[in-house]
């Protein structure tokens, strides 16, 4: 048995090194294939983890007619801290929002000069719990809202917040069709490969057959062989996603001027690097299957 | 022993390449198959390895209806009969050594057994001391003596050669001839397909004639 797996092993190796060409060109394919449907997902996780850290942002501010009185507000900030929805509760004075409006305008504060010190309302800015961060979660609080406190204005970001989600559902849509789009078409162009490195090699497979080699003898080391290719395919294909990654995509995204400050660009996990070369294997092995029906015939 | 029972192979079109053939093989006999081009020598010999399935008949060898076995019994038969061709078949990327050693790895042999019996043949054909060169290196007398080692090897019941001088001159035909003589000696049915009259002159032995694709002589080396 061992001997066999090392027969086996050897000979998937030797037609390797004895077709250089065939090989390379079989495990640049699915380097190729491989790294598109990768980078593919990498794009739509990105989109998705930058959807959530928008959403994080999601949060309702509540401008007062009248500023509460020092003695009320612990009170109304416990009650707002109680809303089942409400994450935070931070009470902005009029004092505080001039002063956050006259850092925004940095040089031309002295515009401010002799402005009645409260011109600007005094507001809460209520942050939400994660699963609230929707509309549903919005119009609750809004709810209750107006049943606690005299409310002058609202802002939340309705129209914007419900675009955006439409845009990621619809984007999680296209990903999934333009995926498994982009795998088939792998999966094919691999095969096709394959079917060629076995077209230049039909000889050895029908002098196989005709020395009384069984199925097994021969489609093995082919099969090992597809492995071996898939497997070098996928790890070529993550260092090429990686390097790139590192070098063009990380620099270039983060002076994107939509990028939030601490946003962090995901690449694959541990796990889904695994996954990428596990997916190698199994494309070459798959491609040396289909093609190797089609070639062996005793 | 080999026996064909009425045997008929067709491709579809109103011709057949092999019709109605009865012929009796005993173990051990040498026998020329000879006639025309297109007469349905190679369709005959293709059909002895299962490389084609009759369309009508029996075909027996060593009393195993070899036109009834399954695809996975195949393998099993055809370690049992050596072939030669005319183009050789060999693998031009191997060295001799390891074409030859290739019928009995696909065997399953032991690595000790398979050098053991790989030196032994080439030097049974005279190439033992070009055992790592390339067949393209070698002239074709030489690759033919490669696909002869290749196919004795394994020891066959059965040796099938189907026009293996065909490419070959004259001096060389006659050094494969011997090698078939030797291997018939030690028991091996040897089956060779050729148009070549003076080979049979040389040589007597048993002659099947074929005439599109039927048996039109069958004559023992005295009748001829």
């Amino acid at each position: 048995m061992l001997e066999n797996i090392r027969y086996f092993v050897r000979r998937a190796l030797r037609n390797m090194r004895q077709w250089p060409l065939l090989c390379s060109a079989a495990v640049l394919t699915m380097a190729v294939a491989l790294a598109t449907v990768a980078s593919f997902f990498l794009v739509v996780l990105n989109i998705e983890q930058l959807a959530a850290s928008w959403t994080q942002e999601v949060q309702v501010v509540a401008y007062l007619e009248k500023s509460p009185k020092p003695q009320e507000l612990p009170g109304l900030l416990q009650t707002l801290q109680a809303f089942p929805e409400l994450e935070t509760a931070r009470f902005v004075s009029q004092d505080e929002a001039l002063k956050r409006f006259r850092k925004r305008l940095g040089e031309d504060a002295s515009l401010l000069e002799g402005v009645d010190r409260n011109i600007l309302p005094a507001s809460f800015e209520l942050g939400l719990k994660k699963e609230f961060r929707n509309q549903k979660g919005i119009d609750q609080v809004i709810k209750r809202l107006e049943s606690t406190i005299e409310v002058d204005e609202l802002r939340y970001g309705q129209q914007w917040l419900e675009r955006f989600n439409t845009f990621v559902d619809m984007l999680r849509f296209v990903g999934m069709v333009l995926g498994g789009f982009l795998l088939f078409a792998a999966l094919f162009i691999v095969s096709n490969t394959i079917k060629l490195t076995l077209y230049a090699r039909r000889d050895e497979l029908e002098i196989m057959a005709l020395v009384g080699a069984t199925m097994r003898f021969i489609k093995i080391p082919f099969l090992l062989e597809g492995a071996l290719q898939g497997f070098a395919g996928g790890l070529l294909a993550l260092v090429f996603l990686a390097g790139s990654f590192k070098i063009l995509i990380e620099q270039s995204i983060k002076s994107f001027w939509l990028t939030p400050a601490n946003f962090e660009l995901l690449f694959l996990s541990f796990n889904q690097q695994l996954g990428l070369v596990a997916a190698g294997v199994l494309l070459g092995s798959l491609g040396s299957l289909t093609s190797l029906r089609r070639f062996v015939r005793i | 022993m080999i026996q064909l029972f009425n045997v008929t192979k067709s491709y579809g079109g109103e011709s057949a390449a092999v019709k109605d053939l009865s012929i009796q093989i005993p173990k051990g006999d040498f026998v020329y198959v000879t006639g025309a081009s297109g007469a349905g020598k190679s369709t005959f010999l293709r059909m002895l390895y299962a490389a084609e399935k009759p369309t009508k008949g029996q075909i027996l060898i060593n009393n195993q209806n070899v036109t009834r076995i399954s695809s996975k019994q195949i393998p099993f038969l055809r370690r049992k009969i050596g072939v030669v061709f005319q183009d050789f078949k060999l693998l031009q990327s191997r060295t001799v050594y390891e074409n030859v050693a290739f019928a009995l790895e696909a065997q399953g042999k032991k690595r000790y057994e398979v050098s053991k019996k790989v030196y032994q043949a080439l030097k049974e054909v005279g190439l033992e001391h070009r055992l790592q060169r390339k067949p393209l290196e070698l002239s074709g007398g030489e690759q033919q003596r490669i696909a002869i080692a290749r196919a004795l090897v394994v020891d066959p019941l059965i040796l099938l050669a189907d026009e293996p001088s065909g490419n070959l001159d004259q001096q060389v035909t006659l050094d494969i001839m011997e090698l078939f003589k030797r291997a018939n000696a030690r028991g091996t049915t040897v089956l060779l397909a050729t148009h070549d009259h003076s080979l049979q002159k040389r040589f007597p032995r048993r002659v099947i004639t074929l005439d599109q694709g039927k048996l039109v002589g069958d004559y023992q080396p005295d009748q001829l």
